[in-house]
């Protein structure tokens, strides 16, 4: 069996009278990696700061059996969380940097930060500021992969940084981080980029978890296939999520139809994250 | 290297298309391993998990076997099976969609033969 390192029953949060996350409830054991997808103000960010202890909340949650808001300093030497890359202070320096993370973190491995660092071409003595973003991100990924979590949390971890960067960043986190005993929880908006990598995606819409499934089931279930206008109404009796025309065909995505039933259409084929995403918001 | 994968099939089944061709044209010899489920999904960035499943369906076809702690290796006479198996496909697959499309054209066998012989050549 593996190890449940999230588990949520009846989750909430609200703000006054707004609610920013509906009863909600997951699991989530060890070697996944989980893109969580919504857009801007759905609440990724309420449900990241309840597992992280940040935020008050409702319900039941239990983060490595603890309890994240009783027991975060605790929870905190299992928890890693990098937010947006651009949030060290900028007038520090790098070796100082370490220094209080060291001073702060009992699980934090300042000699292999360090050993990390010596491979790229961030100098210990520079200030943050002094620092390009890629650098940047190299010091944060020192930083956390130095230290021995069982959970990774990444909010928007790559914003702002360019493409050479954010591959850069992702390497590090399969070669360096993930295996079968942690789990990485990812929100991001650049979807297409991550989804190779991801093992499940959890969709959040107004507060409410809309699709939590792993990418095997998602594949199986959601298939997307070109209809020509004059079988429109054929395939429109299979019920369709969503349906787009262009150029007399009508791109169309199925919940739970059987390949066979559609190839009578076209060739059916996978929907991308985006696209499921946009087809389960109609 | 970013990798483009075709989105008419998953990308587990991509992969496993890989290794069939690598047997093929013996870029993976038998009783060679194959590489690491982590090193594959570095390599392609793609989740471990993937990779491993694409592992599993090579596993049940019967073309590799897991040797406990050492990894996956392709087993002997993989290439020969996989060569029978290949030719079947087209012959019951492929072969009629081009048969099909040789009649819609009026092409006659002489043609056809024709062309196939001056290639060889």
């Amino acid at each position: 069996m593996t190890e449940v390192l999230i588990s949520a029953k009846g989750l909430a949060k609200n703000y006054g009278k707004k609610q920013a996350l509906k009863p909600t409830n997951l699991e989530i054991p060890a070697g996944r990696i989980v893109g969580v997808i919504g857009a801007n103000g759905a609440g990724k960010s309420t449900l990241l700061n309840c597992l992280l202890g940040l935020s008050d909340y409702e319900g039941d949650l239990q983060v490595m059996g603890m309890n994240p808001l009783m027991q975060r300093a605790v929870l905190m030497e299992q928890v890693c969380f990098i937010a947006d890359v651009a949030t060290l202070p900028r007038w520090a320096k790098v070796a100082d940097l370490l220094d209080w993370v060291a001073g702060l973190h009992p699980k934090f491995d300042q000699a292999k930060a360090i050993a990390r660092l010596k491979t790229t071409t961030v100098q210990l003595d520079s200030k943050i500021k002094a620092l390009s973003k890629g650098m940047i991100v190299q010091v944060h990924l020192a930083i956390a992969l130095a230290i021995d979590a069982r959970i990774l949390v990444l909010d928007e971890p790559t914003l702002g940084l360019d493409i050479v960067n954010r591959r850069g960043f992702y390497d590090a986190i399969l070669s360096d981080f993930f295996d079968e005993t942690r789990t990485v929880i990812i929100t991001t908006h650049q979807v297409d980029e991550v989804e190779p990598i991801l093992s499940h995606a959890i969709f959040i819409r107004d507060g409410a978890v809309t699709l939590d499934a792993s990418m095997d089931v998602i594949a199986d279930r959601f298939l997307a296939v070109d209809v020509l206008d004059t079988q429109k109404a054929e395939a429109e009796a299979l019920r369709p999520l969503y349906g787009r025309s262009l150029l007399g065909r009508t791109t169309f995505v199925f919940d739970g139809v059987a390949p066979d039933q559609l190839k009578t259409f076209g060739e059916p084929r996978r929907v991308g994250l985006a696209d499921l995403f946009v087809a389960l918001a109609q | 290297m970013t990798q483009a994968w075709r989105d008419d099939q998953p990308i587990w089944r991509q992969i496993k298309d890989r290794v069939l061709s690598a047997i093929l044209d013996g870029g993976i010899k038998e009783g060679e391993p194959l590489p690491s489920v982590r090193q594959v999904a570095l390599d392609l960035q793609v989740n471990p998990l993937t990779v491993s499943k694409a592992y599993q369906e090579l596993a049940d076809d019967g073309l590799v076997e897991r040797r406990r702690g050492l990894g996956m290796f392709v087993i002997e006479g993989a290439r020969k099976g996989l060569s029978a198996s290949e030719r079947n496909t087209f012959l019951k697959e492929e072969w009629p969609v081009v048969v099909t499309r040789i009649k819609r054209l009026g092409l006659s066998a002489q043609e056809l033969l024709k062309d196939i012989e001056g290639n060889g050549q």
